[in-house]
């Protein structure tokens, strides 16, 4: 029997092992294939929706369900978090068993990590990390009446438009409230520009000119001294603030830094097209767990799960073809005034400028009400013919 | 001295410059950073970039289908 072993039932995961599941049914209802999925939490927290509970005080309920409702019959969940991934002997370790596999998928994840820059985490409310924290953001948000908002990135972080919708839908906030002459909103970023896709820096800059927000540039943060409220930057700059927002350096899982498979921060080594971690062909690492140059985004943990599946089955069914993945991102990125754009591209077609519009903007909003059904994968032939080719076969 | 190899070819979003912000964090004053990059803004961002954080672009090279670019770590800017 073979057996396919996901860590991490997030995004990629899951969509991962629901996709092989449907691939492999036949293989598994003969019990010749066991798909097994690992997963440290209760609940899959649709990460998106922090943006909707920290600037629109949405409910939390509404974006998160427990994995046991998320996993299509014929996978195998585990409630458990991997404590140890060892590539050589072909293991996982949880709760003191070991797990072995013929295949490996390691969808862990990242997480922002404030603990990095001195100061930050006492200074800064955070909606990358938890509902609860997303929460706090909308608390603070509402009570505030005058004085400066700083929101603030660092790098490397997930979903790089998720910063720039901050900036906008907290100015229209102030705005909504009345409040907003009597407040600045400043948005400290560490590219040239206020998005790093200078196709989209067209778009975004003027937008936020029109709504009085300045834009600091090249400002990568060092540190912050909560007791005089002010951020100092490697370029030896500092900024003052009242209310600090900010989008942390992110790091990789636990388990990825404790099993030493990952580099630098946690990320683990992983060919940009094949999705296989370096020198391991029957190891996968997808979607915010790689170190590959990528946008950390849904749109790309799901691509790379669907080619990742792909590659796994071909092998099981014996088929010798490579599947790779081309690169391709699609983010929604909102301005407010329910108006959105879509960064589009690939790892050789850059995103390119877009007028923002309404349609666009409804677009995400439906997508918010379909991520629950796509990570069946019965969506799949939507995403196929709306994105078009994601991989290629050779 | 150390080099540094950063390749960011393929990465338009979020782009070169995230990668070599996070060699540039644990290098040393002295390293040399060698980015290597297909987004066209490469040039212009790690120019701005080297400026502002008093760093050295040493050399800017067309390679066949993407850029070289070399950065010598002048400063941490602390
Ligand atoms: C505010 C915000 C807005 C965003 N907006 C967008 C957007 O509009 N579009 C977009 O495409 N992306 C967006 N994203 C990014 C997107 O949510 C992530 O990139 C995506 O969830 C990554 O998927 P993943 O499967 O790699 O990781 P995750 O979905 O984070 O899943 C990782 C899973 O691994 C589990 N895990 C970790 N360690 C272990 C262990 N040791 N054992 C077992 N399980 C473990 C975790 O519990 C988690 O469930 C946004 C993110 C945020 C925070």
């Amino acid at each position: 029997m073979k057996r396919v072993v996901i860590v991490g039932g997030g995004t990629g995961g899951t969509i991962l092992a629901n996709n092989l599941s449907g691939k492999l049914r036949k293989e598994i209802e003969r019990g010749q294939v066991e798909i097994i999925v690992l997963e440290g939490s209760e609940s899959h927290i649709y990460q998106p929706g922090n943006i909707d509970i920290a600037f629109r005080g949405a409910e939390p309920e509404a974006f998160r369900r427990p994995p046991t409702k998320l996993l299509r019959r014929g996978v195998k969940l585990l409630q458990q978090p991997a404590k140890h991934i060892d590539l050589e002997n072909r293991a996982v370790t949880f709760d003191e068993k070991k797990l072995n596999y013929d295949y490996l998928v390691v969808a862990t994840g990242s997480v922002a990590a404030p603990e990095a820059v001195p100061g930050l985490a006492e200074a800064s409310l955070i909606f990358h990390r938890s509902q609860e924290e997303a929460m706090r953001v909308w608390e603070a948000l509402s009570a505030f009446k005058r004085g400066r908002i700083v929101i603030l990135t660092a790098l490397p972080h997930k979903c790089p438009p998720s910063p720039v919708e901050a900036v906008f839908l907290t100015d229209e906030l102030m705005r909504k409230r009345g409040v907003r002459q009597d407040v600045e909103v400043i948005y400290a970023t560490p590219y040239t520009r206020a998005y790093p896709a200078h196709g989209i820096a067209d778009v975004v800059e003027p937008e936020m000119e029109k709504r009085e927000i300045t834009v600091q540039t090249l400002f990568n943060i060092d540190r912050v001294d909560h007791q005089v409220r002010r951020i100092y930057s490697l370029e030896g700059e500092e900024l003052a603030y009242d209310l600090l927002i900010a989008i942390p350096p992110h790091r990789g899982a636990d388990v990825v830094v404790k099993s030493e498979i990952g580099v630098d921060e946690g990320w683990i080594p992983t060919d940009k097209h094949t999705l296989n971690i370096k020198g391991h062909d029957d190891a996968y690492a997808i979607g915010d767990a790689t170190n590959i140059p990528i946008s950390k985004s849904g749109v790309v943990a799901h691509l790379e799960a669907v080619t990742a599946a792909e590659a796994i089955a071909s092998q099981i069914h014996g088929i010798s073809n490579t599947y790779l993945y081309n690169g391709r991102i699609n983010c929604p990125l909102e301005l407010g005034g329910h108006r959105a754009v879509f960064v589009s591209g690939t790892y050789t077609r850059q995103p390119e400028g877009q007028k923002p519009s309404l349609t666009k903007y409804l677009m995400k909003r439906i997508f918010n009400r379909l991520y629950w059904t796509m990570l069946s994968g019965s969506l799949e032939p939507i995403f196929k013919m709306y994105l078009g080719p994601t991989y290629e076969v050779k | 001295m150390v080099r540094h190899i950063v390749d960011a070819r393929g990465s338009f979003c979020p782009g070169p410059i995230t990668e070599l912000i996070k060699t540039y964090r644990k290098a040393q004053t002295g390293d040399e950073i060698e980015l290597l990059a297909t987004d066209p803004a490469a040039k212009s961002d790690v120019a701005a970039w080297a400026a502002k954080s008093k760093n050295e672009v040493v050399e800017v090279k067309d390679e066949e289908g993407y850029i070289k670019i070399v950065i010598r770590v002048l400063s941490k800017g602390s």
